[in-house]
């Protein structure tokens, strides 16, 4: 049940409530460049959201596997040449950049060639952009927030595992794919408008752009209202906290609640 | 070569008549994510600035052996072994900047200002050109992302680098310090920067 | 026509180690210098993570002014990390806790590392709690992104110094009307979320180690 909360709670924070574009400004170059017509975002949109999620995996495989101290590959490696105390501290975090950038401009190529050897249709639709994607920083920045939650933690129980590693990128794509379908939508109507000649183009994307990440930031909080709903606790009324399972809510937690029940 | 342009047409061109930021629309990712205040905005300036200046230098040295099919790959490989040497040199030195901007120091990798530079001067002209080259655009870098950076702090808290400037009855913007704040002064200042341009010819 | 061939495959072959090389050679210096890197800023960075939070404990501890005196009359605290392990119903948690004790060994205090979900963002804090166990001694913030001008406002000295001397045995009620009682937390207005969930995070943590620490006392 924890885990699903936990499932809920990063998609529904990568996608609207950190959107990747309008709140981390990651990928803005696609989102001023390819956001002329709807249906060529639409297509940015799925071919970054594909691309991310492999680029998620193998940095989360790479990560756990070879990176982070005590990972199984590179102590086994080290193991030839050191005694097992010092294989196991063996830190690699330090080539982390150099290792996604060339894991996403592989998996890149490979979704390239493979989609324009079987799927010629699809390719022709979108396969134009996929060479623009290396470049784009949703994609690293999805692999450095995977690794500063599965490196960066001082639990090793609190780091990431697969599954949540790749909500995080699929719905961190379906974000960037949300944000720059909506901006190609204003801006098809933007073509019929008089704007002033110097702020035509980039600029008036930019200013659309704010109001944009003004409206997402409505956003903001709702990952607190949801917790609170979908964690097992009493769901609204006094008369719930009465009967509150004192196992499964320590009482001090829910005199928070009951407080500011009653304040709201 | 001749119709190169040479080492001092390369940094002036870099500050103002091709700035990265207004004229090239290149690096928009730190421009607006870290312009929320001067300090970490110029430590980002500088950063893109070594960055830029290694990977010129290292490209232009090389640019001899360079296969076309494999040169992105090597940018790459240059770019992101600099930039990871930025980042620890930050981590150990100035730690709370560091922390500050997190994760886009990483991205530097993908800026696309730097394998842009790579590609259109460093790996075609001479060592002393790409090193011009590069400080010039870091300094047009510099320049945009103050001028963002200055806006942004003024207005959203009041003061510059931290130090309060305006008077106390000056209500914070906050919006300003905020993600739509970024885009909007951008897209303005965009505006102003085609505005005198035009007015100019 | 063999020797066409053959030219044509050499030049074909020497063409493609020549690219190998350069990238592999490349590779190979920037690999060195990265470990020297490494090797020379490694423990520096290690060094500033761990002052991070050490720099903080007397004052969350002992309160700001007494830390200063202390650390002016050129005493230290001993500070000593350990992790607290809390059996929770389905998993286990942990918790990095800071014993602090004074030159002649007489125990300061406890800083318990914590964090959970703010408003925008995850919040990092550290609370302090009195060698009884009984009192919370102070409170700072490590990390936090909550809205500037609102939110942010839990980092500010004048709301932190709310926590200081509160029952650590009774939990911390968040209050919009300003109203007093022992536990009385007063909201930041206009960010009662943010003020809930610092509120929320200490309750939670001190009463998740808070046995733990009495019977260390009693020991």
């Amino acid at each position: 049940m924890n885990y699903l909360i936990d499932i809920v709670l990063i998609a529904l924070s990568a996608a609207v409530i950190n959107n990747f574009v309008l709140y981390y400004f990651v990928g803005i170059c696609p989102f001023i460049g390819v956001s002329k017509k709807v249906d060529m975002a639409f297509g940015m949109g799925c071919a970054v959201t594909f691309v991310i999620c492999i680029a998620a995996f193998l940095s989360w495989s790479i990560t756990t596997m070879v990176l982070i101290p005590g990972a199984p590959v590179s102590s086994f490696f080290a193991g030839f040449f050191l005694p097992a105390e010092a294989a196991s501290k063996i830190d690699l975090t330090v080539l982390s950049y150099i290792v996604y950038i060339f894991a996403i401009s592989s998996s890149v190529q490979f979704v390239e060639m493979y989609v324009r050897k079987f799927y010629p249709s699809l390719y022709n639709s979108f396969g134009v952009f996929l060479p623009l994607i290396t470049t784009n920083c949703a994609i690293l920045f999805a692999c450095l927030t995977i690794m500063a939650n599965v490196a960066g933690v001082e639990n090793p129980q609190d780091a990431w595992d697969l599954g949540r590693s790749i909500v995080l990128a699929l719905f961190g794509g379906i974000g960037f794919t949300i944000a720059i379908v909506i901006m190609s939508g204003i801006r098809e109507e933007i073509e019929l408008c008089d704007i002033p000649k110097p702020f035509q183009g980039a600029a008036i994307t930019m200013i659309i752009g704010g109001i944009l990440a003004l409206a997402f930031m409505g956003f903001t909080g709702v990952d607190s209202g949801v917790r609170k709903a979908i964690t097992p606790a009493p769901a609204e009324g006094t008369a719930a906290v009465m009967t509150l399972d004192h196992d499964h809510v320590h009482p001090w937690d829910a005199r928070v609640i009951v407080k500011e029940m009653r304040l709201s | 070569m001749a119709d190169q342009p040479t080492a001092l047409e390369r940094f002036v061109q870099g500050i103002l008549p091709e700035n990265p930021v207004y004229r090239q629309l290149l690096g928009m990712c730190p421009t607006l994510a870290v312009t929320n205040g001067m300090k970490p905005a110029m430590t980002m300036a500088c950063s893109v600035a070594f960055v830029l200046l290694c990977a010129n230098i290292v490209t232009s040295l090389i640019r001899g052996l360079l296969k076309p099919h494999l040169r992105i790959v090597v940018f790459t490989l240059t770019i992101a072994t600099f930039v990871t040497i930025a980042d620890r040199v930050l981590a150990a030195y100035l730690y709370q900047m560091s922390k500050t901007l997190g994760p886009y120091i990483p991205l530097i990798i993908v800026n696309c200002l730097i394998i842009c530079r790579c590609e259109v001067c460093a790996s075609k002209q001479n060592v002393f050109t790409a090193a011009s080259d590069a400080v010039g655009q870091s300094i047009g870098f510099g320049l945009a992302l103050a001028s963002i950076a200055m806006v942004r702090e003024l207005l959203g808290t009041g003061g510059l680098f931290g130090i309060a400037i305006l008077p106390t009855a000056w209500p914070d913007w906050v919006i300003m310090v905020l993600p739509p704040g970024a885009f909007i002064t951008l897209g303005l200042l965009l505006g102003c920067v085609n505005w005198l341009e035009m007015r100019r010819s | 026509m063999d020797d066409t061939t053959s030219e044509k495959r050499e030049r074909f072959q020497n063409n493609n180690l020549l690219q190998a090389w350069l990238v592999l050679t490349l590779a190979f210096i920037f690999g060195i210098s990265l470990a020297g890197v490494q090797a020379a800023l490694g423990p520096k960075i290690e060094a500033n993570k761990i002052k991070e939070t050490m720099e903080k404990v007397p004052e969350v501890v002992l309160g700001l002014e007494a830390a200063q005196k202390l650390s002016e009359s050129g005493e230290a605290l001993n500070i000593q990390s350990r992790i607290i392990e809390v059996d929770k119903k389905d998993k286990k948690k942990f918790y990095t806790v800071y014993e602090a004790r004074f030159q002649d060994n007489a125990l300061a205090g406890w800083v318990a590392k914590a964090g959970g979900q703010g408003y925008a963002d995850k919040i990092e804090l550290l609370v302090g709690i009195d060698a009884q166990a009984e009192n919370i001694t102070g409170l700072f913030i490590l990390d936090q992104k909550e809205t500037p001008g609102l939110g942010n406002k839990i980092s500010d000295t004048a709301w932190r110094n709310q926590f200081v001397d509160k029952p650590a045995t009774s939990p911390l009620v968040v209050v919009k009307d300003k109203s007093q009682g022992p536990s009385n937390i007063d909201a930041i207005s206009g960010a009662t979320i943010s003020s809930v969930a610092v509120c929320g995070i200490i309750n939670q943590t001190v009463s998740d180690i808070g046995p733990t620490l009495t019977s260390t006392k009693k020991e």
